[in-house]
Formats: C-alpha cells, structure tokens, sequence
C-alpha cells in the first residue's frame, strides 16, 4: 500500500492533539467556561433584589463572583483544602467555595459590600479549579494519583460521577421541516432560542389554509404572525412583507396572514391581542405590559432582552417566515434534523449552567424573605445571615450524585466506570441523545454521514439504546466559544451589511449572513465572503473554532445563506487543507512535531490543518489519501482510522471484521478486566478487578500507544488453536490448558469494599464500632463463630481468610425506637447489631481495612476484601472481534494437541466460530501476533494502516513457517498427526467480568416471600429456581401430574385453609372457643381443611377487600 | 516386532532428540506424556510469610515462587506421600527449605530467584536471574519456602519438561521424541525417568491383575 508509509506519519499529528489536549477535554473545557464566564453571567443577569420593607426599602446588589479552592469544612469548623483522593477515601464532595459580592443600595447609595459564601460548587477533577490541573507527572503521583487519569468528573460523597455529553439540537437555528399527516401537510420552522442557562422554542406554523402562526412558550396559543410583527413595531404592511422578504412569491404566500391579522391594525391592538392571550381579564395597561415582557423575555431570548432588540426578532421571525416559504415553495428541502452540524453536544459546563440558574434563583427568593422577615432591623451582616448555602450546595451535589436534574430530566450523570483503563476513557467521551428509547426514531439512531470522524461507526450499545448512545471519535474535538464581537468587526471589514439599512436590490439578490444564530445581514456574494473568512481563519487572524458555511441556493429564486458558528458544542474534526491538489501538512512538519518541536496548534494557526464543523464540511471535498487530492479537493484526511472512538479503535485490523462484530467487542473491551488505575491500593470501589499478569497486545493499534494501553492493559496474549476438541468447545465455549492456567494465564483478582460509619442519634447516641458480645443485651446477636476475626477495635485485621457471613466490621446500634425504661425489666436497655458481613456467597482475604472520619465527624471505617480468581469452567472470555466464549473444559497439558516446535496452545476455539461471523480480523491478528512473536518486536494493526497480513506471511515464511498461519498438530492423548493441518497463532484474549463464580447458584430448601410464602427470587436472596409457564406446559404435555402438582404446591406454597362448607367462606380461629368458627353460619358451620396454595388464599383475601364474596364449594375427593 | 532400537538425533544440557525404531505409537506416547505429568521434580509448594511489605500479595508471591525451576536430585529425595517419615512437615528426604531475605535499603532492587538461600546446596534455582518482585526503599519481604518433589499432573510447575514432542520420523514406525528440560534436571534423565515411571506403573497394574485374577 502507498498510502501506509504517509499515514503512519501523519498519526503524530492526531497524537499530539489527543496527548495534549486529553481524552476529557470536551469535559473540561466545557466546566472552564463555565466557571470562568457562565458563572458570572446568570449572576449578571439576575443583577440585583429588591427587598420591600414597609419603611425603607433597599436592594441587595450582586458584583463580581469568584471560587475559592477546593475545601471541606470540618464538624469543628476548621477548613482544610482537599485533594481529590481524599475526597475519594473519606466520601467527602470534592468542591469549591462559590463566593460572591453584594452591596447594600438604599435611596441610591452604596453601603456595607460584603464578600458572601453563597455556597460550594462541585469541582471538576483536573480543571482548572482543581489542584491536579497545576501539578507534574511527580507532583501526581507524589499527592496519590494517577498521572495518567484523564480527569473531567466530579467526586460526590465520595463517589466519581460523569456528566455524560448531551447530544441537542443546534440552538438559534432555524430548522425547517414538513409533517404530513395524511394528506394534510404542515409546515413547519422551529427554533431553540437559548441564552445561558435557559432556552425557549419558538415554532412557526404554516397550516393547509395558508395561515402562519407563531408559538412561543409562554403564550398558550399559537399567535398570527402578522400580530407579533405589529407588536414588535412594524407598522406597515409593506413593512412586514418586507421583513420576510421582498420577492414577489413569497410575498403572494402572505395574503391570507395578513387577512387573518385584520381584527389588531396597529401596534397597540396588537399588543392588547398578545396581552389578552398572556394575562387574560387583566387590565388593559398591565396586559400590554405583560405582552410587552414576554416578547422581550420569553421571546427568542438569545437576540437580547432589551426593548431595543425588537428589530432585530422582527427580523428574525421574518427570515423564519421566508425559510418556510422557500420550503412551501419546493426552493429548499427540508432540513435534516440528524445531520450533526445541526447538532451541539452539551457538557458539564451547560448542565451545571441549568441547575445553578434555578438553585441561584431559589437563593435569591430565599434571601430576599428573609430580608424582608427581618425588617428593617439591620444588624451587622444582614445579608450574611439571610443566605442558606445549602440551596447551592444540595441542589447541585445532589443533582450529581442522583443524576436528576428537574423536569424529567434523569440519568444525566452516571458512575465513572473504572473496570479497566479504556472503559473509563470510553465512557469520558461518550455522548447521550435525550431522544425517548422507548419510541423507535429509526433516523435518529442510524450512522449519519456527517458522523465520519466525530462520532464512532462502532462504538454503540445493542438493544434500546443502540444509536442513541454515541462515542466521540478519535479525531473529534468540541468547539470552545468565541468571543463574537471581532468576528463580527470583520464581517462588516468584508463587505457585509446590516439588516438596519439593507438596500433593496441586496434583500432580493443578496445573500443572507447569520452569525451565531443571529440574522445579522446581507452580503451581495456569499461564497466570496465565505473564502475571505477562511483565509483570515488560516492566517491565524479568526479563531479556529469559528466556522462558516455557506448555503447556495439550488433553486435559482432562492436564497444562499451564510452561516458562521462560533458557539461551543459543536463536534469538530481536523483536516489537512489542500491548495491546487497538494497538501499543505508536509513531511517535515510531520517530524517536527513527533519530535516535540512543534505543536498541533502551531500548524493550525499557520492555515495547515483546520478544525472543520459538519456544517463547513460541506463545502468542502475531502481526499482520503494523496494520491487521490485532485484541484477540486480542499481538504485530505488526516488519518482515516481515527473516525473510530477509544474502545474501537484497540481492535486490530477492523476493517475485515463484519461491522457489527466490532461493534460488540467495543462493548467488550469494556468489560475485561486489566490494569484499570495504578491507585488501586488505596482505591476505595466497591467493586474492582485486577488482572494479575495483564501483556500488552503483540498486534498493537496505533491506540495501543496513545491510550497508554502498555502502562494499563487489559489482557493477555494467549496461543490459539482453531480446532475442534472433544466437543468441549461446542457453542463458542473455548477449552484452555490447564498448566497455562497454572502458570497464571488470565489470573485475577476481585476486590469487593465493605463500609460502616458511626452515626449519631438524636439523644446523643451513636453507633459504636466493638466485637458484640454475647453477655450484653445485643438484639440480633449472630453467634459467636461470625465476630471470631474482629479484633479489639472491632474491626477485622488484614490478612484474614473470610468466607460468607464473617463479620468485617463489628458495629453495634442504639435501639430504633426508644421506650421508657421499665425498671422491672432486668435486662436494661438493648443495642442492636448491625455488624457488616461478608456477602453470603464470597470469600477472600482481607485486603486492606481503611479508618476515616466523615464530613460529619463520625468514624468511619473501609474494609476490602480480595479473592484470587483463576480461569475455571464457565468464566468468559473474549478476543478483540466479538468472538466471545465461556470455559468449556480445562484439559491437562499432556493431553493438549502440540505442534512440532513442541507448543501447546492456551486457547483451542471451535473452527463455526468464524463462517457465520466473517472475524477476518481475527485471523489476520493471529498470523500477525504469531509473526510478531517469531521476529520479537510487536505487529501493528491499525485500521486501514496496519502491516498486511501478506508482509506479515512472509515473516513467518522466513521463521519457516506456513505464511497462512497453518500447523502441523499432534493429538496429545495418542501422538498422532491430526489428517488436517491446524490454524494457530497468537490472539490478545480478555477475561471478561462475567465469572461463574458470581454467579453459581443452587437451592434445595430456603427463604420464602413474606406475602405470598413462595419461595424467593435470586441468587442474592438464596432464591428458587422459576418453574415457569413453559416449563409448566412440558409437564403437562407429558401428563405428569404428580410432578406438576410437586412442583407448583407441594415445593412451592402449599397451605391448609380452614373453609366453612355452608357458606364457603374462609372459616377462622376463634381462640376463647379453642376451635375454627364461621361467623355467618355460627353453630351450623361445618368447617373443613382444604390445601391450597397460599397465593390462592390470598387472591379469595383480596377479592373480599373488594367486596366480592369467593365461595368454595367442597366435596370430598373421591 | 523388532527389538526397539534407538538412536540419539542430537542431545544438549537442556534438550535431547531420540529416534525410536521398533516401539508402538501409544508406547513412545506414553512416554512423552510421562515426561511432562509424571516425572517427580522439585518446586517450591510451601511458604511461611515472616514479611511481606512489597506491592505483591502474598499469593502472588507464593506462586511466583512456585514458578522458580529448581534443581532435583531424583536419589535423595523422595515424593512426599512415598515417604516413610510420616511428618506432615516433611524430612530430610522429601523437603528443602530455602530462605528468601530481602530488604530494599537504600535504592530499590529486585529480589531474583538467587536471592534464595537453600539449606541443600543441590537444590537451588536453575537460573539465578528470575525476577521475584521489585521492591521500593523501605519494603522487604522474609520468608521460608518449603520446596518438595511434586509431579507436573498436580500442577505446571512440577513439570520437569518445558518442551516433550513426538514426531513422525523417517519411515514406517519410526518416531522421534524430543525433550527440553526447565533445567531441573538433563533432558536425557527426564526421559529415563519417564521410562523408569511407566514401567513402575505397569509393574503396579500386573500386580493389581495378579491379585485380582487370584480372588
């Protein structure tokens, strides 16, 4: 291949970005922002309270807000700063004092400024409020850490949360779309009016009859859009038609609006129109104030809330108005809602924005009652002792550690996975739609174009959330914000012009220019200005985020349109810019940066590689190699195998594979288990695995590398025989070597953390951590035998064997309900045991016993336990192509087939494995790994770049081997050559979590339910295996009736009932008589026992609490 | 049949090739299989934790240690469950004890398998450059290993042979047997032995057929 060499090299251009950028830097530029811009803003925008005392009312005014470090403050009310380990080991939240200025104004002078705590805000690990972000390599692993840790989550309560990117539609767009129902078309424009922290749909509505109406959230009905053009101040109606558009056919499509408008001729009518719909059976003055206040308030909100912005939303719904002609017209298409430049994905950054603008709120009204409670009673510090942090601190430490953000919105934050190191990288940049998994939205989850290079082809779950949850790709970055003022500036330098003063010929002809959302003008030749604006972007002069694209109308009567984007969110991806079919990225460079010499930002400034939206991406031809730039190609990818995300791009050669096999073992990756974190000594999950002698793989990806996978593996490169075996390997099961096994092949160990804290009671009683003994007066007392490993202190000591049911952690409590002291009672008042225990189906030793105390001063203790696991029958395993099989037999090495070097595989796999599921991959990883083995330097297998497998036969051709990867083999049990030669190399083999030893279960006898005395459900609960309906209809078929009735009676909730034969109703137990009785039939009741299942019994109780009689008619069985 | 004739093909410390002529298949198998699952050698199998303050886990450790190829002297020593001693800590003839000290004092070191002292100078490991484990300034690890015979079918790492292959040879019935020894002891004897084990077993099935067709 002539491309790899040139490929290979370019690699170190997207290294340099990853490596210097990080995995999490979406994450945290997105927090960065906010803390830096955002945080500041929302404050702004509130300003100011008033507080209304009857004598002299003052305002409370908000200035400059600014965080402190990361801190805790201590049960003593000492503060100490934190670093996120701590955070980590004693379940604290790892945040920041959020403190803000205010200054009394009363009768117009400024008094007592104070700087207020307003409340503590959670910080993001490595950015740039947190510690990490400042320190070296040294410095982290001096201070605990991980250097390698990508950071970009939060630490609530000890526990790391994700805020997982939210993929939305582009916000202040204008989307146009048409919905048929039937044969009813409507018309629709949509747009998401946003500002920081709160958005606002506004939709236009084309109906059959030709009417356009407007909604906009506040208003509860739809609003003629004529109306709303009045209210905001145009007065004519040539005005109006104007604003939409001059052409004479998209006037023509106005009529019947302004027909439907005729009952409010002016601006006031119009706002009295709007004011009746608001504020209905106010007076008149306050409803056009209300009408007034929601257009400038609840009306596309992102053009600005001054009165003076009106224009420009009148401009706006006009531009609204003539898309949706255009599309009426048949001048445009539809837009495409999936296409990704119409998507931005929101981070930490904006979620946080949401909830801070609704808990600062809450703040505000709090204190502002407060306030006004107190009077004008004005101590020192009135505003101080007004201001409950807990609205802050709770709203957002719980909305993170819950993931509920308000309004429906759940499962925004998830539980950072730490299984291995690519899962946590993974799930770093993994990106959620909001869209309902519920409902099919077939589009939304198909692989869209425009996903090449930012979202993975792979990397997607099965079932109900296939396509909704994405991962970013290797090469994807998120636009940060750019300041739109200069952008601006430059705009008007090039020629553009104003919607205040537009000349006419320029609003018929002209090309129109929005930046940001915000219709700002006219140009007369839109693709010049879009080729000037990229010549300044590459002199370094615009900032590369900026992005422009310019639409050119394909129908001749039609508009082209401009668009520059400079928000954050949007998914961008670097391409190399290509000038007259030459590249502009050369070797040299190239060099230069793989030495360190020059950074990936140095080259953009220069013009040499941009950072392309979907949106510009389509103005431009992208090459895919060299050889194939022409003079029509602008850009050439920088590295093809980059459009795949973390977890895929570890498989090699997975360009053979059938898609979908990739995209299972993107789902594997992340459950095998490997070096997840080099803290884990001290790493406090509560669940964890360790694989003991973790290789990196003999056939790498260029990944391999850049993910750190050699200093944080997650398998083990294992020999593998494609051969059938005795039918042990059936089914995808895999039969392994026993001495492999015993040489430590995939031997690994699972850690499971046991927690207990001292917590205090009202009345002044706490738990206390001691070995319960048996003379005190201990309700719950487990037996002597379970507190044998406690030691004084009451807790376990390191090193212990324990097997299910020891206590750990010996802890008693003081009783529930405190009743009064009887002094009869000989026995005092009792404690409860509430010792921990090990889980009843786990053993292990004790690994390490952590002793803490809490935020709330109690003590607290963290026991881990540890157990070895080595593979067994039934354990999972899985290669790098989805091939995935459980342990089917381990077989004694000298039975094992051998080849005739004298090699025993580790791994035989059953040769159905691979036709149905078309794995090439796989077996070129096993020719490269086996070469790769042979010649003693490790294989590259990057996709669509990798060393073919044809070098990589040749290789084995040299070491005198087959080059297709085939041997000869012996059978181990009688020395006999196999009449076929035998597929084998060496394939990377993880060990996924799934291990039998979780999940063996098995019951004869045990607990049953309380309600309905079946037995119970689930391992945990030691419950039954379900005899289900299916199960039922064999026994049936069968006739076995004895076995039916063993079954579902006699096993499972067999009970006498007592049952008056007069009236059929259950009969009871009347104590005084010492005999069953029937209260309707007194003396005549014949009562007799009946066997029933208890769930019967208790459908006859309920239908009773219904009012219905169930009677039992009895005969005696024959 | 022809009487069984053997030809060496090549013999080095760590390997020996034979040719056998005139021996069955599942004869000449039996003997490769002997070679990995039945010929005693010596293995760390026991070991008293006195300190362990590196990152490695005591399992880890003990199974690391396990791996370490000792040298055996098949005359002096005896299996464990064969022996007459009767102690279930064993004797002088069924166990050796080697004693790992080690301390990271000034700069950080590996403990390698030479760092075991054995109180049989016969017995110590094969190569003395087997990384243990790393340890940091300040950790250390004491312990007492207890290393008996073992055979390779209880588990890998009594398994004197790293390497035993049977191969088709030149012509009808003629088979080679290749062996590659850990070191524990010369590939020649592996082979021996496993002859000597075979017929061992065999003498015990006559016996056992013997006794039974007398009932």
């Amino acid at each position: 291949m002539a491309t790899t060499t040139r490929q290979l090299d370019s690699w170190a251009v997207l290294r340099d970005i990853l490596q210097r950028e990080g995995v999490a830097r979406q994450h945290l530029n997105s927090y960065n922002e906010f803390i830096a811009k955002g945080l500041q803003s929302i404050i702004d925008e509130i300003g100011e309270t008033e507080i209304e005392t009857v004598s002299t009312p003052y305002k409370v005014k908000f200035g400059r807000v600014e965080l402190g470090r990361p801190r805790i403050v201590e049960i003593d009310g000492s503060v100490s700063n934190i670093f996120p380990m701590e955070a980590r080991l004693r379940n604290l939240s790892y945040s920041s004092p959020i403190y803000l200025d205010m200054t009394i104004e009363e009768e117009g002078m400024s008094r007592e400024a104070t700087r207020q705590h307003i409340g503590d805000l959670p910080v993001m690990v490595k950015s740039d409020l947190c510690q990490l972000s400042k320190m070296s390599k040294e410095q982290l692993v001096m201070s605990g850490e991980d250097p390698n840790d990508a950071g970009g989550y939060f630490i609530i309560n000890g526990s790391e949360r994700v805020i997982v990117g939210l993929e939305d539609l582009s916000p202040n767009k204008i989307l146009v779309d048409l919905e048929k129902v039937g044969a009813v078309a409507t018309y629709k424009a949509r747009v998401y009016s946003s500002v920081v922290g709160y958005r606002s749909k506004m939709e236009v509505t084309l109906k059959q009859d030709g009417s356009i109406n407007v909604k906009v959230p506040s208003c509860p009905i739809d609003i003629p859009f004529v109306i709303i053009m009045r209210a905001l101040g145009f007065k004519s109606d040539k005005e109006i038609a104007n604003a939409v558009s001059p052409k004479p056919e998209i006037q023509d499509l106005l009529e019947v609006s302004f027909d439907k408008a005729n009952e409010a001729p002016t601006e006031k009518d119009a706002l009295v129109y709007i004011g009746n719909r608001v504020a209905h059976g106010m007076l008149e003055e306050y409803r056009i104030k209300r009408a007034l206040s929601m257009l400038d308030w609840g009306f596309l909100p992102h053009l600005g809330k001054a009165d003076d912005r009106r224009y420009d939303k009148a401009m706006f719904l006009g531009e609204a108005v003539c898309k949706l002609l255009e599309l009426r017209l048949g001048w445009i298409e539809a837009d495409d809602k999936d296409h990704y430049g119409n998507k931005v994905i929101k981070f930490a950054g904006q979620m946080l924005a949401d909830l801070f603008r609704t808990s600062f709120r809450n703040l505000v009204r709090d204190m502002k009652y407060q306030l006004e409670r107190a009077g004008q009673k004005r101590g020192g510090n009135v505003v101080g002792a007004a201001i409950r942090t807990g609205i802050i601190t709770d709203k957002l430490n719980n909305a993170i550690a819950t993931g509920n953000w308000g309004r429906g919105k759940v499962g925004v934050t998830q539980l950072l996975d730490r299984t291995n190191y690519l899962s946590t990288l993974s799930h770093l940049r993994r990106i959620q739609s909001p869209l309902s998994r519920s409902q099919p939205n077939f589009e939304a989850r198909d692989l869209h174009a425009t996903h090449f290079g930012r979202v993975c082809p792979s990397e997607t779950p099965e079932g109900v959330n296939c396509g909704l949850v994405k991962n970013l790709a290797l090469s994807a970055t998120i636009s940060v914000s750019v300041p739109p003022a200069e952008v601006e500036e430059r705009l008007w330098e090039l020629g553009a012009k104003s919607i205040r003063d537009i000349p006419e010929k320029l609003a018929l002809e002209g090309c129109k220019i929005f930046m940001d959302g915000r219709f700002i003008g006219y140009v007369d030749d839109g693709e010049r200005l879009a080729k000037a604006f990229r010549k300044l972007r590459r002199e370094g002069q615009i900032h590369p985020s900026a992005s422009v694209m310019f639409y050119e109308a394909t129908n001749k009567k039609g508009y082209s349109r401009l668009y520059i984007s400079l928000s954050a969110g949007r998914v961008i991806r670097p391409l190399i810019v290509v000038e007259g079919g030459k590249p502009l990225l050369t070797q040299e460079m190239v060099s230069k940066i793989a030495a360190n010499e020059l950074t990936w930002r140095d080259i953009v400034e220069r013009g040499i590689i941009e950072m392309l939206d979907a949106n510009e991406e389509e103005n431009c031809l992208v090459a895919m190699s060299p050889e194939e730039a022409g003079a029509k190609h602008t850009h050439l990818e920088l590295y093809p195998g980059a459009m795949f995300g973390i977890a895929a791009s570890i498989i090699p050669y997975p360009e053979h594979n059938q898609s979908p096999r990739n995209t299972y073992e993107s789902a594997m990756a992340k459950q095998s288990l490997g070096f997840s974190t080099p803290t884990f000594p001290l790493s406090t999950f509560v669940r964890q695995h360790l694989l003991v002698n973790p290789q990196s793989p003999m056939v790498r990806t260029k990944s391999t590398e850049l993910l750190n996978i050699d200093e944080r593996p997650f398998g083990t490169n294992a020999v593998v025989a494609v051969l059938s075996f005795e039918g042990y390997n059936i089914e995808d099961a895999i039969v392994m070597n026993k001495s492999s096994i015993e040489r430590g092949f995939a031997r690994s160990f699972f850690y499971r953390l046991y927690e207990a804290e001292s917590k205090q009671y009202l009345g002044g009683m706490r738990d206390t951590f001691e070995v319960p003994s048996a003379e005190s007066n201990i309700r719950g007392y487990r037996g002597e035998k379970f507190y044998r490993l406690l030691e004084a202190d009451g807790v376990i000591m390191h090193e212990a064997t324990v097997s299910g049911g020891d206590a750990v952690i010996g802890r008693t409590s003081p009783p529930r309900f405190m009743e009064e002291y009887k002094e009869f009672e000989i026995k005092g008042p009792y404690r409860r045991d509430t010792s921990v225990a090990v889980r009843p189906t786990e053993t292990g030793v004790v690994d390490s016993v952590f002793m803490t105390e809490n935020v709330e001063g109690g003590k607290m203790y963290k026991v881990r336990v540890r157990d070895m696991r080595t593979p067994e029958i039934g354990d999972k395993f899985a290669s790098r192509h989805g091939q995935k099989g459980v342990v089917g037999l381990v077989v004694p090495q000298e039975d094992m087939p051998y080849t005739a070097d004298g090699v025993v595989p580790d791994v035989i796999i059953n040769p159905h494995a691979f036709p149905s599921r078309m794995t090439v991959g796989q077996f070129i990883e096993s020719i490269s790994g086996k070469a790769a083995s042979l010649r003693g330097r490790t294989a590259d297998g990057t996709a669509f770049a990798g060393e073919t497998p044809d070098e990589m036969g040749r290789i084995l051709q040299e070491k005198g081997f087959e080059p297709t990867g085939r041997e000869v083999l012996y059978d181990g049990k009688t020395g006999r050559k196999f009449a076929v030669d035998v597929f084998i190399g060496v394939v990377y083999y993880q060990k996924l979590h799934h291990m039998v030893a979780d999940k063996i279960h098995a019951r004869a006898r045990g607990q049953v339910q309380m309600l309905t005395k079946q037995p119970t459900e689930g391992r945990a609960r030691g419950g039954g295996l379900r005899f289900g309906e299916m199960e039922r209809d064999c026994l049936i078929a069968y006739g076995a009736s004895m076995v039916l009735k063993d079954r579902l009676l006699d096993e499972a909730d067999k009970t006498e009932i007592n049952v008056c034969e007069k009236c059929g109703l259950i009969a009871y137990y009347d104590a005084k008589q010492r005999k069953y009785a029937c209260k309707i039939d007194g003396d005549q009741a014949k009562i007799s026992t009946v066997v029933v299942a208890y769930a019967f019994k208790l459908l006859l109780q309920e239908m009773m609490s219904l009012n219905i009689a169930p009677r039992l008619r009895l005969k005696d069985a024959v | 049949m022809t009487a069984p004739k053997v030809k060496v093909l090549q013999e080095s410390d760590d390997e020996i090739s034979l040719q056998l002529e005139g021996v069955d298949r599942s004869y000449a198998n039996a003997v490769r299989r002997f070679c990995i699952s039945e010929v005693p050698s010596m293995a760390i199998d026991d070991i008293v934790i006195l300190e362990n303050s590196s990152v490695l886990y005591d399992e880890i450790l003990a199974h690391r240690l396990g791996m370490v190829p000792l040298r055996t002297d098949l005359e002096r020593y005896v299996l464990p469950e064969r022996c007459d001693c009767g102690n279930p800590l064993g004797c002088q003839k069924c166990r050796v004890l080697l004693v790992l000290d080690a301390t990271a004092k000034e700069r950080p070191r590996t403990v390698v398998s030479g760092d075991l002292v054995s109180e049989d100078r016969e017995v110590c490991p094969v190569n003395p450059n087997i990384p243990i484990v790393k340890l940091a300034v300040g950790q250390s690890v004491k312990l007492e290993a207890y290393a008996r015979l073992g055979r390779g079918k209880e588990h890998a790492k009594w398994q004197p042979a790293t390497a035993s292959i049977l191969t088709e040879g030149k012509g009808e019935g003629v088979f080679v047997l290749k062996v590659e020894t850990s070191g524990t002891m010369p590939a020649k004897e592996i082979v021996a032995r496993s002859i000597e084990k075979l017929e061992e077993k065999l003498k015990e099935l006559q016996k056992e057929v013997e006794e039974k067709a007398a009932q």
